[in-house]
């Protein structure tokens, strides 16, 4: 094979085009008059004073991104368990109210759920706390796609398995534990997966309402020091840095249950 | 099963389930009723859906009913950018040559993992600052003849604000054509191998199997997903209210300000969107079905 079919070739040429790429951003920002000052990113990280650390709006933003993401994936699960089997259940009235619900918020955008549960919920059910307006939303909102994983992940588990369970007579709730879910997880993490990273994405739609996460402050740095790009490009990182490691955790996970079975 | 599944009295969980529902919607009326003691007033709603113009006695449409045809404009020209796009990304990210799969990797792989908000404000930047003026769109608008100027106003809206709406459309397509790019990759996939070998036995060359032979099958599996697709799109145009784009949200948001009618503007604006995306979601339901029926 001749050396420019070859995949590091390949690599090599791909490479150069990203960095023609970052070349292009960064002369075409210098020429728009734009100074480049990385030298004053590290402070929104950290700075000392008087020998202590004291941390910068970034690492704010980031723990509240990350306590939205903890308590929204309790409530998206919870909710979508719930759903799931409201869904999957005999009790007429337990599958039409899954159902509306569903329909409601997966037909709306999240940008006016968002905004109902601010503007609307808030001073109606009473939270004196933005944050908690946020997390209820975002776990409302993916809780309906959870149950949707979770759902088909139990109906992807064959009828004669269910059968199987109840022939060498296990109860319902045993036929679930010993036989159903420990086929049916495997199954949903990796949808699953994608779901919570949706979570950590769609939680960055609450830098419309007063909830100070990751995109908030980033607004607000953007606005005092104008280094839009600088800020932006570091946000987009640790976003990346949040999602891959979420899935990479979930893939780690997959393979555990997968070999050694659940729980 | 379901179907052969004896018919049974109301269960247990029934009475729960409806007591809850109950429960939740008594408690939200005492709330609004008795603690928060809500006065409500719709009345000025509909003067935000037409009014009348007070020079000519016409009726016009008003914010609402302008915000929703932007929204909906927003959602037909980003469909087609972004469809454009993705299956040019597709085509990249099943190409044996390992630069355009690499090329198509990273821009998927960047877009779906970055949360949408963060990029529209870095797209809009570059792209309302940059893009847009480069097209040239200002001098274009500023030498058009009125009946071309009757027409985008047709198409894209009032003409005062194509430029705002533009870098919005732009905006949406970049960040949708990462999501098509996925859809038409599946379906791409998806066709046997023996379909691309029978094109290379008959002669065609690979551009010919791509166009005669591939497409056609795909377009089928990819319809209903794409579908699916435009309904993200419609929820998703209301993010570029975060940029200032003035579509459905925006201008709710401003009614809402304005007139300091949160829960009646906010709910209005839901049912809207709801309407257009549910109907949306009973079309790809239909097609779905269709689209089984041809593979058998």
């Amino acid at each position: 094979m001749p050396w420019w079919r070859s995949a590091w070739f390949d690599v090599v040429q791909f490479l150069i085009l990203v960095g023609l790429i970052a070349w292009l951003a960064w002369r075409g920002a210098g020429a728009m008059g734009y100074r480049w000052q990385w030298y004053r990113v590290p402070r929104f990280f950290y700075r000392y004073v008087d020998g202590v650390i004291v941390w910068g709006p970034l690492v704010d933003g980031l723990l509240v991104t990350l306590e939205i993401a903890a308590w929204g994936m309790v409530l998206t699960l919870a909710i979508g368990l719930v759903t799931a089997i409201l869904r999957l259940s005999r009790s007429l009235a337990g599958r039409a109210v899954a159902v509306a619900y569903l329909e409601i918020v997966r037909n709306t955008p999240l940008l006016v759920q968002v905004s109902i549960f601010y503007f609307v919920l808030q001073p109606l059910l009473g939270f004196n706390n933005p944050l908690w307006a946020g997390i209820t939303c975002l776990g409302f909102f993916e809780g309906a796609f959870a149950s949707e994983v979770i759902r088909g992940g139990i109906l992807s588990v064959a009828r004669g398995q269910w059968e199987a369970g109840s022939t060498v007579g296990l109860s319902r709730a045993d036929t679930y534990r010993f036989v159903v879910l420990p086929q049916a997880v495997p199954i949903m993490l990796p949808p699953m997966a994608g779901v919570l990273i949706n979570l950590i994405k769609h939680s960055a739609v609450l830098s419309f309402i007063a909830v100070f996460e990751l995109t908030t402050e980033a607004r607000n740095l953007i606005g005092d020091t104008f280094l839009s790009f600088e800020i932006w490009f570091v946000i987009g990182i640790m976003y990346l840095c949040l999602t891959i490691s979420l899935s990479g955790l979930v893939g780690w996970l997959e393979r555990r249950v997968r070999a050694h079975g659940w729980a | 099963m379901s179907r052969r599944r004896r018919r049974r009295g109301p269960t247990a969980l029934d009475f729960v389930v409806l007591a809850a529902v109950l429960a939740a919607i008594g408690y939200v009326g005492y709330r609004v009723n008795s603690v928060l003691v809500y006065q409500w007033d719709w009345s000025a709603i509909p003067g935000y859906f037409f009014r009348r113009d007070p020079k000519t006695g016409e009726w016009v449409a008003n914010l609402l009913v302008k915000g929703l045809t932007t929204t909906v404009r927003i959602a037909f020209w980003g469909m087609i950018i972004s469809t454009v796009l993705g299956v040019l990304l597709a085509f990249a990210r099943t190409s044996r040559r390992l630069l355009p799969r690499l090329i198509g990797w990273a821009y998927v792989g960047f877009i779906r993992n970055i949360p949408p908000v963060p990029f529209l404000f870095l797209f809009y930047f570059f792209i309302s600052t940059q893009l847009v003026p480069m097209l040239g769109i200002d001098r274009l608008l500023a030498q058009a003849s009125p009946g071309t100027l009757s027409v985008l106003r047709v198409l894209f809206g009032e003409i005062a604000l194509i430029p705002n709406f533009a870098s919005g459309v732009f905006c949406l397509s970049l960040l949708m054509a990462a999501y098509i790019a996925e859809i038409v990759r599946a379906g791409i996939q998806s066709i046997a191998r023996g379909q691309y070998e029978a094109g290379y036995t008959i002669g065609l060359s690979r551009l010919q199997i791509a166009w005669y032979i591939v497409l056609p099958q795909a377009v089928n599996r990819v319809v209903p997903p794409l579908t699916g697709q435009l309904i993200t799109l419609v929820k998703d145009s209301s993010l570029v209210a975060l940029i200032s784009i003035q579509e459905l949200s925006f201008l709710a948001m401003e009614i809402a300000i304005s007139e300091r009618r949160f829960f009646e503007v906010w709910l209005v604006t839901g049912l809207m969107y709801f309407v257009i995306c549910y109907s949306l979601s009973l079309l790809m339901r239909r097609l779905e079905r269709r689209a089984l029926a041809y593979d058998r």
